[in-house]
């Protein structure tokens, strides 16, 4: 079930008038499940029996690691759960890719190998919830989560429907404690999560799918050269509708969950006005990357081992994010892109010591015209499906085809360049601060025609129920 | 000996409010503090929140009744949904109407229905490529029903990869592939879009008054010509029927629309990143793959009893010229109709079928579409043998 459809309106609406309805806590959570089920069911439902099973199985396996006398004895049980987890990931999302790899390093040896295509259907949001369920077991072996008793309430905070399919990445660590007493309803709470989910649904409907994607998907289909400035139109295109569908998710995700009443973190911290690779990955998709640098990052060493060490940890956790995005090398030279950013970072701040001189308005400026500039190649890999089609497009952004075709009308460049323009100044007023800062500073009335107009356009515009890009992962 | 969690509280350096007692909560669940409560804008949200419903209830209405004031009506969308809700309905002997939008506006359904006992399914669809559901019909092993398949040259075989031929491959995709969820979603947007004007994606989104602002293109643009406007209303069953602004006679929507024809219907120049001989040569085999693929989904629907007829629709004026010109009969029609050992109807053969004009030169009035499917009648039945 996608935010961006009538399907949703309705049940969101029927969930959220007999929650509030419901007195029982236990009743309520019941509801909440059923709900969670219904929503992930309304997709595939044999899926929902998978979700249950990885769910049941990940809360026993947490009881026995917490059972377990000796650390070898939790090890073994912590393995259990990583490798079925990883195992169920693998086959759903990796079949294919690891096969067709398997093919072509077995055809450097001269054994000719044709692998049937395996028919295999990819979950939806099955990276989302596999993690939420592994940061349990993980979190019960680290000492800092205890099993809990319920499995209700642990498949609510696996399942819970927000957050089930694209994220948060929601640790269980962080909802189950909210399970215990009901939240009350509090109506500025609840009309907050309101403004939340139609800023999130205005960002996918509006500014990605209608303002964006068009252009960034012209540009990235053409099968032929380009020039210039449709390359790097199509790739700032991309940079922006990417952000707006997944942040807007996130928003709507955090938002729908404030209107039942639960608290989630925030993804997403004004990302294009990073100033150095670490600051971006501290503000883009942030439950992701403190899940990484907590689960792999910190128990690989981290950064309190030798410098080459740290440096291949940096490269190794890069490695792991992008192929969790997809089934495909371009996620990965995606990855390792950022993670070589990070390296040359860290490289560059043990060598110069004294940044002083780049503390300044300018110094911020050129730092955050590099960062977006990195990060825009990496995007290039990131949207392209190929290599081929990844190289076509760095070549048009660097001048490669000076005699390439000019695909985008002037309207498209507009709304392009004022769309993305418009986003990166914005973030660079917000860098420091937050939502919920600038709508305490602003005027009443700013506050409420900037909710109508956003609720406006997403009327009238309607969109085309687009699946969000993050569903895929 | 030292835990690994002893090591761990070490090595992450957690400050000590972190190992404090814990409370019940972190009791039942053994999770950290329940430090995190996102913090809420401490403004009037109450009265925030009415104003916002009532201004967004009032612009709604505003918007209702400036769409209505230029002529726009309630209608369905016709989108992948819509179109899988009707392809739900075929069963093994349906009667099955397939391919572009002249089988789609031209054929009346109660009529048909009273010439040959079986009430059509409509699935073609505008500016879409008949073969991909043709394909997906000859590969369902049920199906041996009645197929009329409409031909337009241009849009039959276009080959694949082109806007034409994915709209159906998308329909077929979504047939194959529709949630429980987009099925709801469907149903819930049946009452709105029949009570509500603005709704009509056709003409009415952001992107399509974005489309409208006056910008000089840059000279050397390849750009995709435009589409026509909103000209027609579809219902539940995918009946699509001409509005009476565009039927009219001396219409200025209509004039619009043959404009807008010219340029869709003309070959675009080859890319400028294939020699010009490759890429004829590739477009000549992808023709020749067509036809030898529906010659083959053909013989598949034969061999189980199915029957299929091809029908040439009316098009008139300046658009006619152009496709007889650029996709003459002798080199689209008749090697079809030879390949597939099908029967056809090419309606400037037959005196009572030639007579009809088609206001925007493509299509026929929703008036017109009832008469000229009553006089398709017997030719149809000759056809198909019935």
């Amino acid at each position: 079930m996608l935010f961006n459809s009538l399907t949703f309106v309705v049940f969101f609406a029927l969930v959220v008038a007999l929650y509030w309805s419901i007195h029982g806590w236990k009743l309520r959570k019941n509801l909440l499940v059923s709900a969670s089920y219904i929503f992930y069911g309304a997709w595939n439902p044999p899926f929902a029996v998978l979700l249950f099973a990885t769910t049941a199985m990940d809360f026993w396996l947490g009881r026995q690691i917490a059972k377990a006398q000796t650390p070898p004895g939790k090890r073994r049980w912590l393995v259990a759960s990583v490798c079925m987890n990883l195992s169920m990931l693998g086959f759903f999302k990796y079949g294919n890719f690891l096969l067709q790899n398997f093919q072509w390093l077995i055809e450097r040896f001269g054994i000719i190998y044709r692998p049937p295509h395996l028919d295999i259907l990819l979950p939806v949001g099955i990276s989302f919830y596999t993690f939420h369920s592994l940061s349990y077991t993980l979190d019960i072996y680290r000492g800092v989560l205890k099993p809990t008793r319920s499995l209700r309430d642990f498949v609510l905070a696996v399942s819970f429907f927000p957050q089930l399919v694209a994220g948060p990445i929601v640790r269980a660590g962080d909802f189950l404690p909210q399970l215990v007493n009901p939240p009350t309803l509090k109506v500025g709470q609840f009309c907050w999560g309101l403004l939340l989910m139609t800023l999130g649904l205005f960002e996918k409907v509006v500014l990605a799918d209608t303002l964006l994607s068009g252009s960034a998907d012209h540009v990235f289909s053409y099968p032929g050269p380009l020039v210039a400035l449709d390359s790097w139109l199509g790739v700032m295109a991309f940079a922006g509708q990417i952000f707006f569908d997944f942040a807007g998710y996130s928003a709507c995700a955090i938002g729908a969950a404030l209107c039942l009443g639960f608290h989630l973190k925030d993804n997403f911290r004004f990302p294009y006005a990073a100033i150095g690779f670490s600051d971006f990955w501290r503000r883009w998709h942030i439950s992701l990357s403190t899940f990484l640098r907590d689960y792999l990052y910190i128990p690989l060493g981290g950064n309190q081992v030798r410098p080459v060490r740290a440096t291949s940890n940096l490269v190794i956790v890069m490695f792991v994010g992008g192929l969790w995005h997809g089934a495909a090398w371009t996620f990965v030279v995606w990855g390792l892109l950022h993670g070589s950013y990070l390296v040359i970072e860290r490289v560059v701040r043990i060598f110069c010591t004294d940044l002083r001189w780049l503390n300044n308005p300018i110094g911020w400026a050129a730092g955050g015209v590099a960062t977006l500039f990195g990060v825009c190649i990496a995007w290039v890999f990131f949207r392209a499906p190929d290599f081929a089609v990844a190289s076509r497009m760095l070549s048009g952004m660097f001048g490669g085809h000076a005699r390439g075709d000019a695909i985008l009308s002037t309207r498209e460049i507009v709304q392009v360049g004022s769309v993305v323009c418009g986003m990166i100044a914005a973030h660079w007023l917000l860098r420091d601060s937050s939502i919920e800062i600038a709508v305490t500073r602003l005027p009443r009335w700013v506050i409420a025609s900037t909710w109508a107009f956003m609720a406006c356009a997403i009327i009238f515009n309607q969109g085309h129920g687009n699946a969000f890009i993050y569903f895929q992962f | 000996m030292r835990s690994s969690i002893s090591s761990f509280k070490k090595r992450l350096r957690l400050p000590r409010l972190f190992f404090r007692k814990p409370s019940r909560e972190e009791e039942i669940h053994g999770g950290p503090p329940l430090e995190f409560m996102r913090p809420i804008p401490p403004v009037p949200w109450r009265g925030i929140t009415v104003a916002v419903v009532l201004v967004v209830l009032g612009a709604t209405m505003a918007w209702e009744v400036y769409c209505r004031s230029l002529g726009y009506g309630p209608t369905l969308n016709d989108n992948e949904d819509l179109w899988t809700l009707r392809r739900r309905h075929v069963a093994p002997e349906s009667l099955v109407v397939i391919g572009d939008s002249r089988g789609w506006y031209d054929v009346d359904l109660d009529e048909i229905q009273k010439g040959l006992g079986k009430r059509p399914i409509q699935l073609s669809m505008g500016g879409s490529c008949a073969y991909p559901v043709l394909q997906d019909l000859a590969n369902d092993q049920t199906f041996h029903g009645t197929i009329i398949c409409s031909f337009v040259p241009r849009l039959f075989l276009a080959p694949p990869g082109t806007p034409p031929a994915e709209r159906g491959e998308k329909a077929v995709h979504r047939f194959h592939n529709q949630t429980l969820a987009q099925r709801v979603s469907e149903y819930l947007a049946f009452p709105l879009e029949e009570h509500v004007a603005f709704l009509n994606q056709q003409d009415l989104t952001l992107d399509d008054y974005l489309n409208k602002l006056p910008f000089q293109n840059r000279p050397d643009a390849l750009l995709p010509p435009r589409l026509p406007p909103y000209f027609g209303t579809v219902d539940r069953e995918r009946r699509a029927r001409m509005i009476q602004k565009c039927a009219e006679p001396n219409s200025e929507l209509a004039h619009r629309i043959q404009q807008i024809w010219i340029p869709l219907f003309t070959p675009p120049p080859p890319p400028s990143y294939i020699p010009e001989e490759v890429f004829f040569a590739q477009m000549n085999k992808a023709i020749e793959e067509r036809f030898r693929d529906v010659t083959a989904a053909v013989e598949k629907i034969r061999a189980r009893g199915g029957k299929i007829v091809f029908v040439r629709f009316p098009n008139s004026g300046d658009l006619k010229a152009l496709e007889d010109r650029d996709t003459p009969r002798e080199r689209t029609w008749e090697p079809l109709l030879k390949m597939t050992r099908a029967p056809g109807i090419y309606y400037s053969d037959f005196p009572d079928l030639a007579g009809f004009n088609c206001p925007e030169w493509s299509h026929l009035s929703a008036g017109d579409s009832v008469e000229f499917s009553k006089r398709l009648l017997p030719h149809l039945r000759a056809a198909l043998g019935m």
